[in-house]
């Protein structure tokens, strides 16, 4: 799914590269269209008119009126700066030019009036537009800037597409993530709600299957009949309960609400509670924790028991009566491992919790490990688990 | 006397199951399925605790806590089947005794509530017994054979302590906390001093005890005694 999404993401955004590519030079065309005048205009070379205008040894031929603009004019100035032929030519031009004069309108204006200047064998050719109708600028460059203007440009542009592409990729991201979002709360609601209604008919069948369970006037048959019940009344109550949890870790919906524990009051009051609360009955257990202080964690506590509990759990499944149950911590390097072993569990040799879900979504086998894994994960930990004889399984969590 | 129970639960098949423990375990019980029947006994009932469902058909259990605390300032116990961390923490915020999730054990709801009756109702106020030794708690003081074997202060605390949770195990860690205000690092030896002189004086047997009982690694056990 969220293959899917990237997938049509990338798509959204490269065709929105190609779309600002395409409207670009189209622009840049149909400016060119626009500012086009069929070559009479500002754009027609200044060559073409100096080419039609001809001197046959008596007076100036101007062949070139197609070319020229009705509001346009020429005057060719000779080597002393006098005007010896005009067109057109607006009378607050004057007559006579100095070279001061001359220096002066070819790289900007003669009385306001933008022109052009040609060079020719007999003088200089200029040629005049309307006031206000063209916008001049003299342009001098470094030439080693000259030759750096592509890069710059190139790396500008690539600058301005990498931004605009950035900000696409990130508008896509978030509708995807808020789209996402939507669906995680849906679907953690509908399994809370789930989870919500069993939870009360659970309770009169884990109460009832245990009040027949010490019935001194039922047979033993029938008490162990309701033993079974009420035990896996509670297999069904603590996958309930772990799926609630998983879905909300899954969805990032569940706040941490982290403290700072000493790992060996940690880990004594879970052992204390597991046999108190008659978990390990028929089991030897054993805590084993070094006798040099460990660092103290930061994590939340309810989570972290959790944890424990479903590895603790996990032994009891994986265990025969009068089995070994060990409960521990120790340090390695920058972590502190609280490890759980005990039983046997050598059907694989896998090293990372048992995929929770099904591929059609129905919950798998090993939900509780996986819980773990996401407990340790949200703490910035891992998880190890060995296979074989005994079984043992490792949660990784980093030092305060 | 029996102590009274009162359970506001909209559910009638588990409001009977209830029911059925508490009668069993020696409890007085009388019960309500909504807020407004609730209102209307509680007052004549008159419990000594409540067990108290969050969601309720004509409203919820954490409004009614506080009318019910209005009426009359008993512990309330939430039995609830919302296990979210916020409608605990809100629970326990608002002065609840506890908050229980179901499902639940029958035992594991016995257990909770005498605890919090114990806590409440002080039962260790009077006098208690185990084996050829009797405690009085008003005057803290332990009697052997009839005769007053006197116990320090701390020794007193970690007997109260142990017989609070008699039949479990308390860890050396909620000892230490117990005896020097705080979980402390490295009180573990004196505690075991401590044990030591508390077994000399309520062990028939000191090196062989048959009720303060050590248990490796975690902590001690003060066993249920059957005369109590």
């Amino acid at each position: 799914m969220k293959l899917q999404a990237l997938r049509k993401g990338a798509m959204l955004v490269t065709v929105s590269a190609l779309m600002i590519f395409v409207i670009t030079m189209l622009g840049w065309f149909a400016f060119g269209c626009y500012i086009s005048d069929g070559g009479r205009g500002w754009n027609v070379p200044i060559r073409e008119y100096s080419k039609a205008l001809t001197w046959d040894g008596t007076t100036y031929t101007f062949t070139g009126e197609n070319l020229l603009e009705k509001d346009r004019w020429m005057m060719l100035l000779n080597p002393q700066g006098r005007v010896v032929w005009s067109l057109r030519k607006p009378e607050d031009v004057p007559e006579q030019y100095t070279l001061t004069d001359v220096a002066s309108f070819t790289r900007w204006y003669l009385e306001d009036y933008p022109v052009r200047c040609w060079v020719r064998p007999d003088g200089l050719l200029v040629v005049g537009s309307p006031k206000g109708s063209v916008w001049k600028h003299d342009i001098a460059m470094n030439t080693q800037d000259l030759l750096q203007a592509p890069l710059w440009f190139a790396g500008i542009f690539l600058l301005a597409l990498g931004s605009v592409l950035g900000l696409a990729w990130l508008t896509v991201g978030n509708w995807f993530r808020q789209d996402q979002q939507v669906r995680d709360a849906a679907r953690s609601n509908w399994i809370n709600g789930v989870s919500h209604d069993i939870r009360t008919p659970l309770s009169v069948v884990m109460g009832y299957a245990a009040q027949l369970e010490d019935a001194p006037d039922l047979s033993p048959l029938h008490r162990q009949q309701a033993s079974a019940i009420r035990a896996q009344s509670q297999v069904i109550r603590d996958l309930v309960n772990d799926l609630n949890l998983t879905m909300r870790l899954d969805c990032e919906m569940q706040a941490l609400r982290k403290e700072t524990l000493r790992p060996e009051a940690f880990l004594r009051q879970i052992g204390a509670d597991f046999l108190n609360g008659g978990m390990g009955s028929g089991f030897n257990f054993e805590i084993d924790l070094p006798e040099i202080p460990l660092p103290e964690m930061n994590a939340d506590p309810f989570l972290l028991r959790r944890a424990i509990n479903n590895l603790l759990t996990n032994c009891v499944r994986h265990n025969s009566p009068g089995g070994l149950i060990r409960l521990g911590a120790k340090t390695a390097g920058k972590w502190i491992v609280l490890w759980v072993e005990g039983g046997t569990l050598d059907d694989s040799t896998e090293t990372h919790a048992p995929q929770f879900l099904e591929p059609d979504g129905g919950a798998a086998h090993g939900t509780g490990l996986r819980l773990v894994t996401q407990i340790a994960a949200a703490h910035g930990g891992k998880t190890e688990f060995h296979s074989g004889t005994p079984y043992r399984c490792e949660l990784w969590m980093p030092q305060k | 006397m029996a102590y009274r129970i009162f359970i506001v639960d909209d559910e009638p098949a588990l409001q009977n199951m209830v029911k059925e423990i508490l009668t069993q375990a020696g409890y007085e019980v009388d019960a309500a399925l909504s807020c407004a029947q609730a209102m209307e006994r509680f007052p004549t009932a008159a419990p000594d605790a409540v067990l108290l469902d969050v969601m309720l058909p004509d409203g919820d259990g954490f409004s009614l806590f506080g009318k019910l605390r209005e009426i009359r300032d008993v512990p309330v116990l939430f039995l609830s089947a919302r296990d979210e961390d916020e409608a605990r923490l809100r629970g326990l915020g608002l002065g609840a005794d506890d908050y229980i999730t179901k499902p639940f054990l029958p035992q594991e709801l016995l257990l909770r509530l005498r605890a919090v009756l114990r806590r409440v109702y002080r039962e260790t106020s009077g006098l208690s017994s185990l084996a050829d030794v009797k405690i009085d708690w008003g005057k803290s003081t332990i009697y052997r054979n009839g005769s007053e074997v006197s116990l320090t202060a701390k020794e007193f605390a970690l007997l109260k302590k142990l017989w609070e949770a008699r039949g479990n195990i308390v860890t050396i860690d909620a000892l230490c906390a117990a005896l020097w205000d705080g979980p402390l690092v490295g009180y573990e030896n004196t505690l075991m001093v401590h044990i030591r002189r508390l077994r000399e004086k309520i062990e028939a047997d000191p090196s062989h005890p048959k009720f303060l009982l050590t248990v490796r690694g975690l902590g001690y056990r003060l066993k249920r005694e059957e005369r109590q």
